[in-house]
């Protein structure tokens, strides 16, 4: 989806005093596109956001809105709307008075901000709720109150600054389905900056993975699930398993990781791979792995082509409800690795129990290579 | 067993004296000079003379007699005036305090701060020699040639009353708005820029509404403060700055009419309270919205 560029970023870099936290940043959004920015806290995702807002200035680097450098422009003369992380609500103003505050300032007239405020808050359904105070509202629709304060005045990118953290389970689903109806039926770019890597997944077009002040990986979310690019990313995404080792002689494509449990084969992108003998590590996600009991490979699974066995003793059987999750010991020349398997739960139980001796099998295909 | 049981009771009796303590220091220093006041207003004074049983004459002769209610008046609106112009000057210097960062930010407050921490009559002795008829102002705009007679619109009257209070009283003023100021959640400031608001309507439109309580509660302890102050209008008033606090000190000091003088203060705490509970009403309404 190559869409039109909307915005750019250009060698962007920020300090605080001494700390670094945005190094040289490369970042275009695309025109309408849900760009998620991941990445556990410290990790520049948010100055990224307030800098692209006006709330602090890059020290180095442009900020391009269709070409053009915006990032002298003041914070009021952007067209671009934020959704606070504590929602940033108005106290004294109701709910009508918050979401029409944009048109407000704005000198539209008093009918069309009355239309539109109605228009807006029916979208968020809230319309029942627009003489209602922020405090008088819950969590939830305190949330759809700062998003329809964000749409009214149709900017051209909606910041999203973590807004679903403080929600709980349930209600952020919800409120993830809902941003993407919402995205889908107003055509605007959304920006959403998270640290949870579920959520990201759930939610966007593209993730880009942050760490340190640098953009690590920028892709799909299949892409940076299947395919990370550094052991960060590939630790980041659930509970993966990284078999260190090093790297074998070739190039292309398919390269081999000498691990303790003996050579593996892997999928590389030839761009990222090192060198031949540097760290590196076989990536394997713990729902790719099949587990063998004694009575075959499971159905459903390729049966006896698997490219890779190793043989191994469970040590642990955790129920996490539709999933199980088992560690096992697998053994090769070289020592034991610990490796996690996902299993689909089954109600009468796996026949699986920590003593257990299993194989374990997976397919070239879904081990990827990763530089150390 | 026998040494918790100790503790226990030993607990028991710390707590029953913090009680005590917390409950009977307000009674007796607080409520019962109060009750004594009010008892007092019910004797009366014929020539040198106390009478003690309870009559209302003192409450009927400040209703009849014809200075005590226009001095009232006068002096509630010198109040009012004093709040206000408290506001006027105190709320700038409020904003710009809070505008400012980290240290700095604190050392001007405590310098603004310093004036508390002097006594009242240097403070006063002060302003004297600044308004007097031959004092600086007077002598320096003379000397600046920008009047050739010392001015008398300042000189021992209301308007020094007026003046002098409000100097005296601005740091009241100033801190409930600074801190209504400094709570007021910097990201409401970035939501209304963000929403494209300039920096005149965000003040209009979000920092103004939600600083109201601050401005309440300083224009309810400036007005608290002057209505009660005898001594600025004693020391700068002059024979025209009269005001009811120079009456009620005058029972006590000179005609010797305590029962009168109590009854005058009764009225006051009660103009006082009534000040406060509209100051409460208001300011703690709108508070609670924040």
């Amino acid at each position: 989806m190559a869409g039109r560029i909307l915005l750019e970023l250009k060698g962007v870099s920020k300090s605080f005093g001494a700390t670094r936290v945005l190094e040289q940043i490369d970042l275009a959004v695309e025109d309408g596109e849900f760009i998620t920015i991941l990445g556990p806290s410290g990790s520049g995702k948010t100055t990224i956001l307030r800098m692209i807002g006006g709330f602090t200035q890059p020290d180095q680097g442009q900020i391009l809105l269709d070409g053009k450098d915006i990032a002298k422009e003041p914070i009021n003369r952007r067209p671009f709307n934020t959704v606070f992380q504590d929602y940033a609500l108005f106290p004294h103003m109701t709910v009508a008075g918050n979401v029409g505050y944009g048109l407000k300032v704005r000198g539209t007239a008093r009918q069309t901000i009355d239309k539109r405020v109605a228009e807006t808050l029916d979208l968020v359904q809230l319309g029942a709720f627009k003489d209602r105070y922020p405090q008088q509202l819950s969590g939830g629709q305190r949330q759809r109150v700062a998003l329809a304060r964000a749409i009214i005045c149709e900017p051209r990118l909606i910041l999203l600054d973590e807004p679903l953290a403080a929600l709980d389970v349930e209600l952020r689903k919800q409120m993830q389905d809902f941003l993407k109806v919402i995205h889908r039926e107003i055509k605007t770019t959304f920006l959403f900056v998270t640290h949870d890597q579920e959520e990201a997944i759930a939610m966007a077009d593209r993730i880009c993975v942050m760490n340190y002040g640098k953009i690590l990986q920028l892709g799909s979310p299949t892409d940076v699930y299947y395919k990370p690019h550094s052991e960060f990313v590939a630790r980041f995404f659930g509970d993966n398993n990284l078999i260190e080792g090093t790297l074998g002689d070739g190039n292309g494509e398919r390269r081999v990781v000498d691990t303790t449990l003996g050579p593996l084969p892997c999928m590389a992108d030839g761009a990222t791979a090192g060198a031949a003998g540097s760290r590196a590590f076989a990536v394997i996600r713990p729902e790719a792995i099949r587990v063998d009991v004694g009575s075959g490979w499971p159905q459903g699974s390729t049966g006896g082509t698997m490219d890779q066995i190793v043989t191994g003793q469970v040590t642990s059987v955790g129920f996490g409800g539709s999933t199980t999750v088992a560690v096992v010991e697998a053994m090769g020349q070289g020592g034991a690795v610990p490796l996690r398997v996902k299993l689909p739960s089954r109600v009468e139980g796996l026949p699986i129990r920590p003593g257990d001796r299993v194989r374990l099998g997976w397919r070239a295909g879904d081990c990827r290579l990763v530089a150390g | 067993m026998a040494a918790s049981g100790q503790r226990i009771s030993g607990d028991t009796f710390w707590r029953g004296l913090a009680v005590l303590l917390a409950y009977g220091l307000p009674v007796v220093f607080i409520l019962l000079p109060l009750a004594a006041f009010l008892v007092y207003s019910l004797f009366w004074v014929e020539g040198t003379e106390m009478h003690y049983d309870l009559t209302l004459v003192n409450y009927i002769r400040f209703f009849k007699e014809d200075i005590y209610i226009p001095v009232l008046r006068q002096t509630i609106v010198l109040c009012l005036e004093v709040a206000a112009l408290g506001i006027l000057f105190g709320y700038p210097v409020a904003y710009f305090l809070s505008s400012l960062k980290g240290r700095k930010k604190y050392t001007l407050l405590m310098l603004l701060l310093v004036p508390l921490l002097m006594s009242y009559i240097i403070k006063m002795y002060a302003i004297r020699s600044i308004l007097g008829g031959n004092g600086f102002l007077n002598k320096a705009l003379i000397a600046l040639h920008i009047i050739d007679q010392p001015l008398t619109f300042f000189v021992f009257n209301l308007n020094a009353v007026l003046l002098t209070l409000t100097v005296l009283l601005l740091p009241f003023a100033i801190l409930p708005i600074f801190l209504s100021l400094e709570r007021i959640p910097k990201n409401l400031l970035e939501a209304s820029a963000d929403l494209g608001a300039s920096g005149w309507q965000s003040f209009f439109g979000i920092v103004l509404p939600l600083s109201i309580p601050g401005v309440i509660s300083a224009a309810t302890f400036v007005f608290i403060l002057a209505i009660g102050d005898f001594l600025t209008p004693q020391m700068v008033g002059g024979q025209n700055g009269f005001t009811f606090g120079r009456i009620i000190y005058s029972q006590f000091g000179f005609a010797f009419n305590w029962p009168f003088g109590a009854a005058l203060s009764v009225i006051l705490t009660a103009l006082v309270t009534l000040a406060i509970a509209v100051g409460f009403r208001f300011g703690g309404r709108k508070a609670g919205a924040l």
